[in-house]
C-alpha cells in the first residue's frame, strides 16, 4: 500500500496556553466534577433543611458581616489573579508575579478570618445536622482555599523566576482558572450558609 | 407454591397487582418472541445463499420506527396507564374509624401495637397479627433503630419502616388464612430470620381474640407455674421481656403476656412448641445466630417449669 | 470536511534510524522499578483490564459460594455474618472494581488506537488512576481475608451502616476505599474526554468517530456527573463514623433518605455506565462481521446520548417503597419507561443491520448474539419493576436479582467477553481457540439462564433478596438447586474462556494486524502495537478508513511529528483539523508517589483524623514534584 504525505505538522506551535492545550480542557474537567460536588453540597443541605423541624436548632441565624468581607476579599482576589493572567498575556513577568503573590495573601486573609469564624462557631459537628453539613461544607471550601494558596505560591515563586513568558504559561492558565472556581464556589455556599437560615428559619 | 407468594393474592392490592402482573407477562412474552424471531430471520436470511439480501435504507428505517419507537410505545403506554390507575387505588386514603394497627420493626423481630380511635395503645404483641377479614386495616409503620420493610406478599405489596418517619399501609384480607409476611429490607445478621405471620380470620373470632389480648397475663393456677413465674422474674428474663399484670416490664424483647397464644417464635422462626421453646430459652444463637437474646443457664428443673408458666400465658 | 492532499502527493519513506529513535523515545522501562514509572496508555489499559477480570474472578467465587449456601434450605455451609460479608462483597466488587475498571480499562487501551494517536491527553494522570485503583482494590480484598469485610450491602443504607449498627471497621473500609476508587473513576472519565475531544486522527470530525469511541466518550461524561454524588455521600457517612456527625442520625435531625437519594441517583446512572461501553462494543462486532457499514450511524449515536441523559432521571424508581408521595414517584415510572425507546432504537438498528448479511459466526459475534436474547428480557423486567404497585411487590426480592443479573451480565458482560475474543489478537498479538470459544459461549449463554431465569419465579413466590437462609416449607428449594447448577455451568463457561487465553499467549497462531477485515483504526497498526502506537499518525476521510485503504490501496498520513520526544497531534473539536503538536511528558515515578500518599490518607483516616493532614500535605508535595518544570524546559 502506498503511504501518501497527508498533512505535515512540522510548523505547528508546540505551545498551547489557551483552550488548545489538554490541559485547559483537563482543568475544566476537573471543575465540572468539583462543581458537580458543590451542589451536591448544596442539595444536600436543602434537604436536611427543608425536614428540620427549627433551622438553625438555635433559632439563631448565623452573623453576615465577616463572611460578606470574607467574600469580598475572595471576588477581589480573583480579580487580581484574572488582571496577573493578562498581564502575562502580554509577556510582564514582574505584573504576572505581583498578582499572584497579591491574590494569595489576600486568600491568606481569608483562611485567617475564616479560622476566627470557625473557632467562634457556638455549635460542634456533633450537635445536630445543621452543625454536621455547615462544618462539612465550611471546612470543604476552607480545604480548597488552602489547597489554592500553596499551589498558586508555587506559581508565584515560578514567576518570580521568570519561568512563564506569554507563551510558556498554561500553568498559569490552569492555576487561574481554578482560582476563579474556587472563589465562585464560595457564592452558592455563602448564600445557603448565612442567608438559608434566614430562608428556612421562617 | 408456598405460604407466602404475590401470584396467590388473598387480598385486595395483592390482587390488583396480580391482575397487572398476567397481562404484562404476555405481552412482555410476545415482545421477546417477536425480537428474537426477527433476529433469526436477519441472520438466518441469507445464510446458504451466496450474496447478501440487505434491507434497503427506506425498509431499514421503517423497521427501526416501528420497532423501536411504535413497539416501545404501544407496550409501555397502556402498562404505565394501567399501574397509575391500580397504584391510585391501592393508596387511596382508607375511612378515618378504620382499625389500626401500629408495627414496629425491631432486630429482627416485630412489635405490633393495636390503637383505638384515639390512637391509644390498647393491646400489644409480636411478630403475629391478626386481621379481621373483609375489613381494611390500616398500618403504621415505624422504626427505631434501621431501616426494615412490612411485606406480605398474598395480601399486599411492602412498605418501608424508616426511623424517624411514619410510613402508612393498608390492607384487607379477602380470605380467612394464616399468611407469612418477611423484612424486605437488608436490616444485618438475621434480616433472613425476621418473619411474621397474618392471620386473617372472621370479624367474630378476631374480636374475641383482640379481647383476649387486652386482658393482662393469666395468673398462675398452679404451684408449678407460680415458681416457673418466679424463675422468670429472678432469672433475668424481665430485665427486657414485659408480661403485662407482673412485675416484668422489660421493653427490648417481645411483650410476652400472651405468648401461648402465638404460633411461632422468634420472628416466625420456629413453631411454637414445648422442645422449640426449651431450645430457644437455653441456646437461642443456636437457633437464630447473632440475635439479641442471651443464653441463659437454668437448671432443668427451673426450665420445666418456666416452660410451665409461659405456656400457661394463653 | 474532506483532507486536501496537495497536488502530486510525495511517498512517505520510514528510515530504519527514524523507526528505531521513535521506538526509544516511547520505550517503557523495564525492570521492577521501571513498572512503576510506565505511562503509556496500552500499558496501563492493559493492567486495568487484567487487574479488573481478577476481581471479577474473585467477586464470582463469592457468588458461586453464595449460590452454594442458597442450594437447599436450612444449609449450614456459612452463617449470617460471612453471608452477609460476601454478598456485600460480590456486589461491590463486582459494580465499582470490576465491571467500571473493566469497560475504563478496554477505553484506555482502544480509544487512543481507535481515533489514531499515540496516547492519552494525560498519560501521567492516566498511570495515577491506575495505582489508586490497584490500591483501593488490594486494601478492599484484605478486609475480607482479616475477617473485617463490609456487611451492609453494596448500597450501603444508613443508618444500618452507621456506627451504632456497624461498629467495627467494615463500613470504613467500604466507604473510604468507595471514595477512592471513584477518584480512579474520574481521571479516567477526565483524560478519555479530553483525549476523544482534541486528539483525534486529522479528519476524523465528530461525525466519523467510531462508535466505541463515542459510547466511551457518553460513559466518560455520565461518570463526570454521578461520580460526585457518591463521593460526597460516602464522605458524609465517614465523618457520621469517625466524626461523629449528625447527618443520617435521626435522633441528631439527620436522614436516612438523604442517603438513598445521594446514592442512587449516582447508582442509577452507574448501571449505564457499565452498559453504555458495551453497547459500542456490539456495534464494533457487528460492523466487522457483517462487513458492512452499520445502518443509522446517527441514530445509535443519539440514543446512546439519550441513554446517558435519562438516566439522570430515574433514581427514584430504587426508592418507590419507602413511602414518598404517589405523583412525584409517578414521574419516575414514567421517565423510567422512556428509556424503552432508545434501547428499541438501538435493537432494531442492529437488527436492521444484520438482515440479510452475509454474517461470519466467530465467537465474538456469538456473544453478541447471545446478548440480543439476554437483554430484551433484561429490558422487559426493567420496564415491569417501573410499575410502582408492581414493584412493591418484587423489589428487594430474587426478581430484582433476575432482572439485573439478565441487564448486567446479558448487557455488559456478555459483550465484554465478546470484546475480549475481538481484540484479543490485537492486544497479546495471537489469535485465542475459536473452538474454546464457542464452548465457553454455549456453557455461559446456559448456564446463565438456568441460574437467572428461575429467579423471577423465586422472587414472585415470594422470596427476599439478602436471606441466607429458608424453611424448607416455603418451597423454594427446587428452584434455588437449578440456579446454583446453573450458576456452576455458567461459571465453567468463563473458566474455558480463561484457559483459552491463558493456552492463546503460549500457543495461539500469530495474529496478523487485521486478522477480522475490520474498518477501524486500531486494525491499521501490528498486533500488538508498538509503543508508539502508530508509525505515522494516519489522515482518516470517511468512517471506515482501512476499508477505503484496501479500495484505494493508498493511505495519507500525518508527517512533521518529531521521533526524539513524545509528539501527538492536536486537532480541532467538531472537524479534527490539525491545530497544533502536544508534547506529551516520559516516565516517571511521581503519579505512583502521589497515589501512595493519597491511599496514606484515605486508609490511615479510618483511624485517626489527622491523617487527613498528613496525607494532604504529602499528596501536595509529591504533586509539585510531579509538575515541576526541568530544564531544558520540554517545549523548547
Amino acid at each position: 500500500m502506498r503511504v501518501l504525505q497527508g498533512i505535515d505538522v512540522a510548523d505547528m506551535t508546540r505551545f498551547n496556553p489557551d483552550r488548545r492545550a489538554p490541559l485547559w480542557w483537563g482543568i475544566l474537567g476537573l471543575i465540572t466534577i468539583e462543581s458537580a460536588v458543590v451542589l451536591t453540597f448544596c442539595v444536600s443541605y436543602m434537604y436536611l433543611a427543608a425536614y428540620a423541624e427549627a433551622w438553625p436548632p438555635s433559632g439563631e441565624a448565623p452573623p453576615l458581616l465577616w463572611p460578606s468581607i470574607n467574600l469580598a476579599l475572595l471576588m477581589t482576589s480573583a480579580l487580581t489573579m484574572f488582571l496577573a493572567g493578562q498581564a502575562i498575556n502580554r509577556g510582564n513577568q514582574r505584573g504576572l508575579a505581583l498578582g499572584v503573590t497579591t491574590s494569595v495573601l489576600l486568600a491568606t486573609t481569608v483562611l485567617v478570618l475564616r479560622t476566627l469564624e470557625l473557632m467562634a462557631y457556638e455549635f460542634s459537628w456533633k450537635d445536630h445536622a445543621y452543625g454536621s453539613i455547615v462544618w462539612a461544607i465550611s471546612v470543604f471550601h476552607y480545604v480548597h482555599v488552602t489547597s489554592i494558596v500553596v499551589g498558586s505560591a508555587v506559581v508565584a515563586i515560578l514567576a518570580w523566576r521568570r519561568y512563564f513568558t506569554s507563551q510558556r504559561q498554561i500553568g498559569v492558565v490552569v492555576d487561574t482558572n481554578y482560582w476563579y472556581f474556587v472563589c465562585i464556589a464560595w457564592i452558592p455556599f455563602y448564600l445557603l450558609l448565612f442567608w438559608g437560615p434566614r430562608v428556612y428559619g421562617q | 407454591e408456598g405460604p407466602q407468594s404475590a401470584l396467590d393474592p388473598a387480598g385486595s392490592a395483592a390482587e390488583l397487582i396480580a391482575r397487572l402482573w398476567w397481562p404484562t407477562l404476555f405481552v412482555a412474552v410476545l415482545v421477546t418472541l417477536l425480537v428474537l424471531a426477527l433476529l433469526a430471520v436477519a441472520i438466518f436470511r441469507a445464510h446458504k445463499r451466496n450474496a447478501a439480501l440487505p434491507l434497503s435504507a427506506r425498509q431499514s428505517r421503517n423497521l427501526v420506527i416501528a420497532g423501536g419507537i411504535i413497539l416501545p410505545l404501544a407496550a409501555t403506554i397502556p402498562f404505565a396507564l394501567s399501574s397509575f390507575s391500580i397504584g391510585r387505588t391501592i393508596d387511596a386514603p382508607l375511612p378515618d374509624n378504620a382499625m389500626t394497627v401500629e408495627v414496629i420493626g425491631k432486630l429482627w423481630w416485630w412489635e405490633v401495637h393495636y390503637l383505638d380511635e384515639a390512637g391509644d395503645r390498647i393491646a400489644t404483641t409480636a411478630n403475629e397479627i391478626h386481621i379481621p377479614v373483609g375489613e381494611p386495616v390500616r398500618f403504621l409503620l415505624k422504626s427505631d433503630n434501621v431501616i426494615h420493610s412490612f411485606w406480605v406478599p398474598n395480601l399486599q405489596g411492602k412498605t418501608d419502616m424508616i426511623p424517624g418517619r411514619t410510613n402508612v399501609t393498608s390492607m384487607t384480607a379477602n380470605e380467612p388464612g394464616v399468611y407469612r409476611g418477611q423484612c424486605a429490607e437488608y436490616c444485618g445478621t438475621q434480616h433472613a430470620l425476621m418473619a411474621f405471620l397474618l392471620v386473617a380470620e372472621e370479624p367474630e373470632a378476631f374480636d374475641d381474640w383482640l379481647a383476649g389480648q387486652r386482658q393482662p397475663a393469666a395468673a398462675p393456677e398452679t404451684d408449678a407455674q407460680a415458681r416457673g413465674h418466679d424463675v422468670f422474674l429472678d432469672a433475668g428474663c424481665a430485665a427486657c421481656h414485659t408480661i403485662r399484670g407482673t412485675p416484668a416490664n422489660g421493653e427490648i424483647g417481645p411483650d410476652l403476656t400472651h405468648i401461648a397464644s402465638r404460633r411461632t417464635l422468634a420472628g416466625a422462626t420456629v413453631p411454637n412448641r414445648t422442645g422449640h421453646l426449651g431450645g430457644w430459652i437455653t441456646d437461642p444463637q443456636h437457633v437464630k445466630p447473632g440475635n439479641k437474646m442471651p443464653p441463659s443457664e437454668l437448671t432443668p428443673e427451673e426450665l420445666k417449669t418456666l416452660l410451665g408458666y409461659l405456656e400457661s400465658l394463653e | 470536511m474532506t483532507i486536501e492532499t496537495h497536488a502530486g502527493p510525495r511517498d512517505v519513506i520510514d528510515s530504519p534510524e527514524e523507526t528505531a529513535q521513535l521506538e526509544r523515545t516511547w520505550h517503557s522501562p523495564g525492570g521492577f522499578i521501571g513498572w512503576f514509572t510506565h505511562v503509556n496508555q496500552r500499558m496501563i489499559g492493559k493492567r486495568f483490564i487484567i487487574t479488573a477480570f481478577i476481581f471479577f474472578l474473585l467477586a464470582g467465587i463469592l457468588g458461586i459460594v453464595i449460590r452454594l449456601q442458597l442450594a437447599a434450605p436450612e444449609q449450614q455451609l456459612i452463617g449470617p455474618e460471612l453471608y452477609n460479608q460476601f454478598f456485600t462483597m460480590h456486589g461491590t466488587v463486582m459494580m465499582f472494581f470490576f465491571a467500571i475498571p473493566v469497560m475504563e480499562g478496554f477505553a484506555i487501551y482502544f480509544v487512543p488506537l481507535m481515533i489514531g494517536t499515540r496516547d492519552m491527553a494525560f498519560p501521567r494522570l492516566n498511570a495515577f488512576g491506575y495505582y489508586v485503583y490497584l490500591i483501593g482494590g488490594i486494601v478492599l480484598f484484605g478486609s475480607l481475608l482479616l475477617s473485617m469485610a463490609p456487611n451492609a450491602g453494596w448500597f450501603n443504607y444508613v443508618p444500618l451502616s452507621g456506627k451504632l449498627y456497624s461498629p467495627g471497621y467494615g463500613v470504613d473500609v467500604w466507604t473510604t476505599m468507595i471514595t477512592f476508587i471513584e477518584v480512579s473513576a474520574l481521571t479516567a472519565a477526565v483524560e478519555l474526554i479530553v483525549t476523544t475531544l482534541r486528539m483525534r486522527a486529522p479528519g476524523m470530525s465528530l461525525n466519523r468517530m467510531p462508535l466505541f469511541v463515542w459510547a466511551a466518550l457518553v460513559m466518560s461524561f455520565m461518570i463526570v456527573f454521578a461520580m460526585p454524588a457518591v463521593i460526597v455521600s460516602s464522605t458524609l457517612l465517614i465523618l457520621d463514623r469517625l466524626m461523629d456527625t449528625q447527618f443520617f442520625v435521626v435522633a441528631g435531625g439527620g436522614e436516612p433518605l438523604l442517603w438513598q437519594h445521594l446514592f442512587w441517583y449516582f447508582g442509577h446512572p452507574e448501571v449505564y455506565i457499565i452498559l453504555v461501553p458495551a453497547l459500542g462494543m456490539i456495534s464494533t462486532i457487528i460492523i466487522t462481521f457483517t462487513r458492512r457499514p452499520i445502518y443509522g450511524y446517527t441514530a445509535l449515536v443519539l440514543s446512546v446520548v439519550a441513554i446517558g441523559f435519562v438516566s439522570f432521571g430515574l433514581w427514584v424508581h430504587h426508592m418507590f417503597t419507602t413511602g414518598l408521595p404517589q405523583l412525584g414517584m409517578s414521574f419516575f415510572t414514567a421517565a423510567s419507561a422512556t428509556i424503552a425507546i432508545p434501547s428499541g432504537v438501538q435493537i432494531f438498528c442492529w437488527i436492521a443491520s444484520l438482515w440479510g448479511a452475509k454474517i461470519r459466526f466467530h465467537t465474538p459475534m456469538l456473544w453478541v448474539l447471545g446478548f440480543f436474547a439476554i437483554f430484551v428480557i433484561g429490558g422487559l423486567t426493567g420496564v415491569m419493576v417501573a410499575s410502582i404497585p408492581f414493584d412493591t411487590q418484587v423489589h428487594d426480592t430474587f426478581f430484582l436479582v433476575a432482572h439485573f443479573h439478565y441487564v448486567l451480565i446479558g448487557g455488559a458482560v456478555f459483550p465484554l467477553i465478546g470484546a475480549t475474543y475481538y481484540w484479543w489478537p490485537k492486544i497479546t498479538g495471537r489469535m485465542m481457540s475459536e473452538a474454546a470459544g464457542k464452548w465457553s459461549f454455549w456453557l455461559a449463554f446456559i448456564g446463565f439462564n438456568v441460574t437467572f431465569f428461575p429467579m423471577h419465579q423465586l422472587g414472585l413466590e415470594g422470596m427476599p433478596r439478602r436471606i441466607y437462609t429458608y424453611a424448607t416449607e416455603m418451597g423454594w428449594g427446587d428452584l434455588n438447586l437449578l440456579a446454583t447448577i446453573g450458576a456452576l455451568v455458567l461459571a465453567t463457561g468463563f473458566g474455558v474462556t480463561l484457559i483459552n487465553a491463558i493456552w492463546s499467549l503460549f500457543r495461539g497462531q500469530q495474529a496478523e494486524p487485521n486478522p477480522w477485515g475490520a474498518p477501524t483504526l486500531e486494525w491499521a497498526t501490528d498486533s500488538p502495537p508498538a509503543f508508539y502506537n502508530f508509525r505515522h499518525i494516519p489522515v482518516v476521510a470517511s468512517r471506515w478508513p482501512l476499508w477505503d485503504w484496501e479500495r484505494d490501496g493508498e493511505r495519507a498520513v500525518v508527517t512533521g511529528l518529531r521521533n526524539d520526544r513524545r509528539e501527538v497531534v492536536l486537532t480541532s473539536v467538531l472537524d479534527a483539523k490539525p491545530v497544533g503538536v502536544q508534547v506529551l511528558p516520559a516516565p516517571t515515578i511521581w503519579p505512583f508517589v502521589s497515589a501512595v500518599a493519597a491511599s496514606i490518607g484515605f486508609v490511615g483516616i479510618i483511624f485517626h483524623p489527622i491523617f487527613f493532614v498528613i496525607a494532604f500535605f504529602l499528596v501536595f508535595f509529591s504533586l509539585v514534584a510531579w509538575f515541576w518544570p526541568r530544564r531544558p524546559w520540554r517545549e523548547d
